[in-house]
């Protein structure tokens, strides 16, 4: 599955590409919204882990602009739904992220990212 | 009959070409067989992950069908876990563990597709003993720790061990090879076995669940054994995997190598720092090791001043 949650996650990881390797840009995706249970206690504490422009960026490329440009430092339900939502519940099933810098091309299949590298690429 | 018994083996001169055939291309092949529905983890994973806080975000480096993902049990959603492994097929298995959609990404425990310090924590059950050297295994101790948070990650490496507890003694037998092993245990090198995946042509894919010697062993041995005569008559396929069974104090020795050659302190943080004071400031803390059910284990803690 390629959810936001693990999009903010992802990096290049091909050899000499160690700047601006993240985040990977989706190209030509294939999105299913599903429903997630919703857990606020998870999205509260997990909130500073997330690279937040990243996530907001990558939202905007998957079409769904709820999020503000940057993290409230006050956390309504209201928000804590919207970010739910963005993070779990939007499922990129096909297509692919590329890396801003390198240009590789990581596909995506059936809901499953393929960040598989020959070990000579590797850095 | 096809026999069941592990054997001792030899890594060719070309070990990432050994693991695609050996390791990859077989759990490939055995992944529509390889069903476990009803795990109970063992203890000290189980106990790992209950004791991780909410929020927190995890990695599974060699996730198999993905059957630490929905753990823990006692409070589902509560912390994400995503799934890494080799074999696209037990992926797809994985990809939705325990009824639920899971994270799983497509890729190998030497590659670091990860932005740096991303994962709170991790666990590796079962998979570096799947790497056919010791520099591969030292590689991928060293790929948990990067993407592992400096401040907080906390790791539980969990491999098969050459000390097999009772049960598995009887159904694992290294007799040929006990002397050696216990040489080899002696000096910490550890040993390179197949162990062998029996498929019979007859009976279904739910009967023939047969985990792994690292899994769940009593099951394995009624099942196994019970497919080993239903293949008598089936012309059954003998899969055979590699394993380095590692020895008493090897998996300690490799996470301490691979973090010192990582540029990492080994100890606990030190606790008087004054500003002017010689200090290392990144490093990782062994919180506690041992032996579990024929496994050896390593659970460790970074930490940064
Ligand atoms: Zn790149």
């Amino acid at each position: 599955m390629v959810r936001l949650i693990t999009h903010n996650l992802l990096a290049c990881h091909v050899k000499g590409c160690t700047s601006n390797n993240f985040p990977l840009q989706f190209k030509d995706v294939q999105i299913e919204l599903r429903e997630a249970e919703f857990n606020p206690d998870f999205l509260r504490n997990f909130m500073p882990r997330i690279e937040w422009k990243a996530l907001v960026d990558a939202a905007r490329q998957l079409g769904d602009t709820s999020l503000p440009e940057e993290q409230p430092e006050m956390v309504d339900d209201e928000f804590l739904q919207k970010l739910h939502h963005v993070l779990l519940e939007v499922h990129v099933e096909e297509g692919a992220m590329v890396c801003p810098n390198c240009n590789h091309s990581y596909p995506i299949s059936n809901g499953i990212p393929n960040m598989l590298l020959a070990e000579h690429e590797i850095g | 009959m096809p026999s069941k018994a592990v054997t001792a083996t030899s890594v060719s001169d070309n070990p990432q070409e050994y693991e695609a055939e050996h390791v990859h291309a077989v759990y490939d092949e055995i992944a529509p067989h390889f069903s476990s529905t009803r795990y109970k983890p063992w203890p000290i994973i189980a106990q790992f992950l209950s004791s991780i806080p909410p929020g927190w975000v995890g990695l599974d480096s060699g996730t198999g069908n993905g059957k630490y993902l929905p753990l823990p049990v006692e409070r589902p959603g509560s912390m994400w876990t995503v799934g890494l492994d080799r074999s696209r097929n037990l992926l797809d298995i994985a990809r939705t563990a325990g009824g639920v959609h899971r994270e799983v990404v497509w890729g190998d425990v030497l590659g670091r597709p990860w932005r740096d310090g991303a994962f709170d924590y991790a666990i590796s059950i079962a998979t570096i003993h799947h790497l056919a050297t010791h520099a591969r295994r030292k590689a991928a101790v060293q790929r948990l720790v990067q993407c592992l948070s400096h401040d907080h990650g906390r790791a539980l490496i969990y491999v098969w061990a050459i000390e097999q507890d009772e049960l598995s003694k009887r159904s694992i037998p290294l007799q040929a090879h006990a002397e050696q092993a216990t040489q080899l245990s002696a000096n910490g090198s550890g040993q390179d076995v197949f162990v062998p995946w029996v498929l019979s042509t007859q009976s279904k894919p739910s009967q023939k669940s047969n985990p792994a010697p690292a899994e769940d062993q009593r099951a394995s041995n009624e099942i196994a054994s019970r497919t080993v005569q239903n293949a008598e008559e089936a012309a059954p396929k003998v899969y055979n995997r590699y394993y380095h069974m590692f020895a008493k104090g090897e998996l300690s020795e490799l996470v301490i190598e691979a973090a010192r050659e990582s540029g990492l302190h080994v100890g606990s943080r030190p606790t008087n720092v004054g500003p002017n004071k010689e200090v290392p400031r990144r490093g990782i803390e062994i919180v506690q090791d041992g032996w579990e059910r024929s496994n050896y284990y390593v659970e460790l803690r970074c930490w940064r001043i």
